[in-house]
């Protein structure tokens, strides 16, 4: 066990990202809040998607699934077991939609999984017009932003901790080798379906139990709110540009793309949407791996690493 | 262990109208070495997706040491100990060669389960089909002849006792070709396997196999020893047939 002193840093960075609500003004605890945000949502996207290829636009659906999930535990029930049954209750949905359409490949997949939860939503709409005749909610008994950050911090490495143990075990072998060529996997032994079952279910929890964390700031919720579709979109571009296929891809993406979004938006009022969007098609076009690509400790990293298995 | 390995019996397969397979009765025993040759057209790759699990057949059944397959799934195929490679060689390409061998040795619902030693029986491998050297680079970035030798390590690695092997020696000089033969050959001796070869090199297929299968339009015109085959009538009309079209 030699790389100890990494342990000992990432122990340290989140160590000093738990204790910001001490130490820091409230709009930089409200940008951690969502960069964490974001780099569990694109975490988890790439934890299944990045490996198999297959381009799931069901995080959405995810997120709003948890928040609802939310919005009617809330108050009667611990605050961490709220969040928890919104993670299962999204993976609940997961195994089945997984079930239904996981048999479909390339782009029939990502539509259904699209067309899916756009359903989820407007039977939302519908059931909370005819039997409560209103359309939103209110979130009543908020835990303190501190708690909020926290629990969405937790999950956010929770989020990493799966990815981490997904990509080096034989699992994640599997997952990668759906995504390299399906068919032979199948002839090699491996049962795919199930597989991919497996992996998207596990990237459904992280994803349910943030928007069941994250609602409860907004004090009233919608299902256009909550099951919107820019959730999944920022999910892909920040885990493509940071680069899906790596750890670090997606966090490095999450915290560039939530402090140029807070830069700009400060800076720009009227347009920052628009140079946001340049910027990221630049860096799609430019850095076609991702960030994660070009950073410095991550090629030493490998260096020591390839030095180290051929001694 | 039964007599019969690979039982086929009426097996037909329709792709719409047009018959890629029809009524195929075919046997193999345990260790047995058969070669499959054919037109172009014939049917011969449509065979190796049905005994993969790739293609269903229309109608007909297909059975390993006894146990039916009928609609199961291709992962099932290489459970019961059927193993393949491709025409095109179909190696996970994002992966190291070393990664790609490994593949069939670490999961525990492989035939005969999981590999005791995985790092240590990869490297065998690797090493039988001489890929030692190459073990660290990505998969496509072997030439083309290497990576069936990849194929046939891949295939291996999940302990068959059925290695199906479409056209491994396409591409190969005739010296090349000869040494593929005789690889085969020796890895079928070691692990007591059957062997199902297709083969467009006839000449050097009729030297190495036990027993030679003919397709033609999706029938079996001729099955015996390789002397029988090549003094059939109906298999050299068939060869003349093509080559004079």
């Amino acid at each position: 066990m030699r790389p100890a002193p990494t342990w000992i840093l990432i122990v340290l960075l989140v160590a000093c990202l738990a204790i910001l609500p001490w130490i820091t003004s409230v709009f930089v605890l409200s940008l951690a809040l969502s960069i964490a945000m974001y780099a569990g949502l694109a975490l988890s996207w790439a934890m299944f998607s990045g490996a198999t290829g297959y381009v799931a636009l069901s995080s959405s659906a995810f997120f709003g699934l948890g928040a609802y999930t939310c919005a009617i535990l809330l108050g009667s029930w611990p605050w961490p077991v709220v969040v928890v049954c919104g993670g299962l209750i999204a993976t609940l949905l997961a195994l089945l939609l997984g079930l239904c359409v996981l048999h479909l490949r390339g782009t029939y997949f990502a539509i259904l999984t699209f067309g899916i939860s756009e359903l989820l939503k407007n039977l939302i709409i519908y059931v909370e017009k005819s039997e409560f005749g209103t359309v939103g909610r209110l979130m009543i008994g908020a835990p303190p932003d501190n708690v909020i950050y926290w629990t969405v911090l937790a999950l956010a490495v929770l989020a990493a901790a799966i990815y981490w143990l997904v990509a080096r075990s034989d699992f994640g072998a599997a997952l990668r080798a759906i995504g390299s060529d399906e068919d032979r996997a199948a002839t090699l032994g491996l049962n795919v379906r199930n597989a991919k079952v497996v992996g998207f279910c596990l990237s459904a929890f992280v994803p349910g139990a943030i928007g069941a964390a994250v609602s409860v700031r907004w004090t009233y919720i919608d299902p256009h709110i909550v099951f919107n579709p820019f959730i999944v979109f920022q999910a892909i571009l920040i885990a493509t540009i940071g680069g899906p296929t790596r750890l670090g891809g997606p966090i490095l993406g999450a915290v560039v793309f939530g402090v140029l979004e807070e830069t700009l938006r400060l800076n720009f009022e009227h347009y920052y949407l628009m140079l946001l969007g340049v910027l990221l098609i630049l860096s799609v076009l430019y850095i076609p791996n991702g960030l994660a690509s070009i950073t410095l400790p991550h090629r030493l990293r490998r260096a020591k690493g390839v030095e180290r298995s051929r001694a | 262990m039964p007599e019969t390995l690979l039982q086929l019996s009426g097996l037909t397969v329709r792709f719409g109208g047009i018959a890629a397979l029809s009524g195929v009765t075919f046997t193999a025993g345990p260790s047995e070495f058969v070669g499959i040759i054919g037109p172009n057209g014939a049917g011969k790759t449509t065979l190796f997706n049905v005994m993969s699990g790739m293609v269903a057949p229309t109608d007909g059944a297909f059975r390993i040491a006894g146990v039916d397959l009928a609609g199961k799934r291709a992962h099932v195929f290489n459970r019961m100990g059927i193993a393949r490679t491709f025409q095109t060689a179909r190696v996970f390409r994002n992966l190291t060669v070393r990664e790609n061998v490994q593949f069939g040795l670490r999961f525990p619902w492989r035939r005969g389960g999981r590999a005791t030693d995985v790092q240590a029986e990869t490297d065998d491998l690797l090493a039988r089909l001489g890929l030692i050297d190459e073990a660290q680079i990505a998969a496509d970035s072997l030439p083309p002849t290497r990576q069936r030798l990849l194929e046939i390590a891949m295939a291996l690695a999940t302990n068959p006792r059925l290695l199906l092997l479409d056209e491994v020696a396409a591409g190969l000089t005739q010296s090349e070709a000869e040494a593929m033969a005789s690889l085969i050959q020796s890895i079928r001796r070691e692990r007591n396997i059957s062997v199902i070869w297709i083969e467009h090199n006839v000449v050097t297929l009729m030297r190495t196999v036990e027993r030679v299968m003919v397709l033609h339009h999706g029938e079996v015109l001729a099955d015996g020893s390789p002397r029988e085959v090549a003094q059939d009538q109906s298999v050299i009309d068939a060869y003349l047939g093509e080559t004079a079209e």
